[in-house]
């Protein structure tokens, strides 16, 4: 399989007042042609900013450094300003959390909706309108002629995320990155977008990562999950593995502590993961969950764990010795 | 005892919608005569979408808003007969968002006590005695309560909103989304502590949620909103095993549990329940 993204050891560090803070801590990260890559973590465990880092879209003052990053066999570390700019917006886009935010109030739809694909791949004005209306079509937006003039408040929210989609897909690029996508709507339309950025993406073949904090939207749309925690990716498997057989005592938290309807007893005693996540500020000394864990022991304290395979396979790493260890054990 | 502990009936609230000088307003019914009741010791959970009016109900039972038809009675007594101060100790909300709703420039034990010193309760002594106890109540650490709102965790300060709502001792708690801004793992703290709080103090609850997985979990009876209106309403059961109306069934179709192989559900357009509303 053919991979579009390959990240090595990608770190963000941003200065404070109070020091470095190390939102992003090495990761590894890699996502092949076509494929749905879902990054899952809570707030504040880098998620957004490892997104970031992958469009470019960090400020100045944000250090970011990667072992490699490589996009489609391009070095997207040793690419000049300009350059990336050719990469960001044709061959990357973005579909980002806040419909009402991203999309500018004070231009027409259409004009933002061209804008890219007329500066990047040098269309007319009217080709360019021609596949914003296709898209919007596609998007599912009715009345699509009508919408490249109207302006964004115009739009419910959902429709709005409908037109950010259309816009990220104007170039056809390689990679969408989205973030949070739904986490603003509304269930029933957020069952609707969720389809829709599936199917687009099966049908253009683009490849997705989808960065989100419900492991509800992870389980139905992921073909592989990355589980963040603390600026490191803690466990990595295929979407069927990771539900059926979490490893990493925080991925089996995260499943814990969710009310099923159906699965879980109205009433009952949920579980939860006792403790708050450790400040990002300076080195962390050995592992990150360490405080909050159940499974700890007494190495955990000052080692950090690194990625292991678990149970021989690459397709379905674990940043936890112990997790590691017991299977050893069991052998 | 009194017979319902809340009890709405025929609420409406309407807005007129400005469309410039000359243009006649538009006539916006955020609540459309809504009557509800909820029994001493019961959960009411209240679902909707954004902008079913979930939010204007709840500012109404507060007394944040004044309703345009119909009345709320509180522990069977009228709201408006007797002063906001008053009710104020049998009704408490607890908000969305714990980072906008408590005063940055307080620390929390002030911020805990202020509804005593309003209510004129105890001396100091006895007050800060009643902070200390709630707090434990919570469980929240002692050594907090000189620190600021800026300090603490969303989870904590979530706390302290539920100390604050409970330190009058109300019977009764209106919870606007009281998880939606929590991460998961937290949800589940806060989610067992309204819970246990429920159990030990007999509280009613209003809740307000849009996440039913959620509403299942803490709810005795559920009632679902559609464009202002009550759609469908039922025990717990009722609605999550056996819904009758569209679109509590379109609502409980797009409940994404973290189930992979059920992939995406087909969800139907809004048409079909807006016929049969």
């Amino acid at each position: 399989m053919k991979r579009i993204l390959d990240v090595k050891n990608l770190q963000v560090s941003l200065p404070t007042p109070n020091g470095n803070l190390r939102a992003v801590r090495g990761i590894d990260l890699h996502v092949n042609k076509g494929e749905m890559l879902c990054i899952v973590g809570e707030s504040g465990c880098g998620k957004s900013m490892t997104s970031m880092a992958l469009m470019g879209l960090l400020p100045k003052r944000a250090e970011v450094t990667a072992e490699t990053m490589y996009f489609d066999g391009m070095d997207l570390l040793s690419l000049s300003k300009k350059e990336r700019n050719q990469v960001r917006g044709m061959r990357m886009s973005m579909i980002f959390q806040e419909p009402m935010t991203s999309l500018n109030p004070s231009y027409t739809l259409g004009n933002q909706l061209c804008e890219g694909i007329i500066k990047h791949k040098k269309v007319s004005k009217d080709e360019a309108k021609k596949r914003a209306v296709y898209l919007l079509e596609r998007a599912g937006v009715p009345y699509p002629e009508k919408r490249l003039d109207q302006y964004p408040h115009q739009l419910s929210g959902g429709l709005r995320q409908r037109v950010m989609i259309a816009m990220a897909l104007m170039c056809e690029p390689d990679l969408i990155i989205a973030d949070e996508p739904t986490t603003a709507l509304d269930v029933t339309i957020q069952a609707q977008i969720l389809r829709l950025i599936r199917e687009l993406q099966q049908e253009f073949g683009t490849a997705v990562i989808f960065i989100t904090h419900d492991l509800g939207v992870v389980a139905r749309i992921a073909d592989r999950v990355a589980v963040m925690y603390a600026g490191q990716v803690v466990e990595t498997a295929s979407a069927q593995d990771l539900f059926a057989d979490p490893q990493h005592p925080y991925t089996k938290g995260l499943l814990n502590c969710i009310p099923i309807p159906g699965k879980t007893l109205p009433g009952s005693h949920l579980e939860s993961i006792p403790g708050v996540v450790p400040s990002l500020i300076g080195e962390l000394k050995g592992c990150a969950f360490e405080n909050r864990c159940s499974a700890s022991i007494g190495e955990c304290c000052y080692r950090s764990p690194s990625l292991e395979n678990h149970l021989g396979s690459e397709a379905h790493q674990v940043r936890c010795p112990v997790a590691t260890t017991s299977f050893q054990e069991a052998v | 005892m009194a017979e319902y502990a809340l009890e709405l009936s025929n609420l409406s609230r309407h807005f007129y919608l400005k469309n410039g000088a000359f243009k006649e307003p538009t006539l916006l019914k955020a609540v459309d005569g809504i009557s509800l009741r909820i029994r001493p010791g019961e959960t009411l959970g209240l679902v909707g979408e954004s902008g079913c009016g979930k939010s204007t109900l709840a500012k109404m039972i507060l007394g944040l808003l004044e309703p345009t038809d119909g009345d709320v009675l509180i522990n069977d007594k009228m709201r408006g007969a007797s002063s906001r101060l008053s009710m104020s100790r049998q009704l408490q909300p607890i908000f969305q968002d714990p980072y906008s709703s408590l005063n940055p420039r307080k620390t929390i034990e002030q911020i805990i006590r202020l509804p005593l010193q309003l209510h004129k309760i105890g001396d100091a002594k006895s007050q800060q005695k009643a902070v200390q106890d709630i707090s434990d109540l919570v469980g929240l650490p002692e050594r907090l309560l000189k620190n600021y709102p800026g300090q603490l965790s969303g989870g904590q300060r979530q706390r302290v909103a539920i100390a604050r709502a409970l330190i009058l001792k109300p019977n009764i708690l209106v919870c606007d989304e009281p998880t939606s801004a929590l991460d998961v793992s937290v949800q589940a703290q806060i989610l067992n502590l309204l819970m246990d709080l429920k159990k030990e103090l007999g509280l009613t609850y209003l809740f307000i949620s849009h996440n039913l997985g959620v509403v299942e979990h803490l709810v005795d009876r559920v009632a679902v909103m559609y464009r202002g209106k009550i759609v469908e309403q039922g025990t717990r059961e009722e609605i999550f095993q056996n819904a009758q109306h569209p679109y509590t069934q379109a609502l409980l179709s797009s409940v994404l549990t973290p189930e992979p192989a059920l992939g995406l559900p087909e969800v139907l357009d809004s048409s079909a329940w807006d016929r049969a509303s």
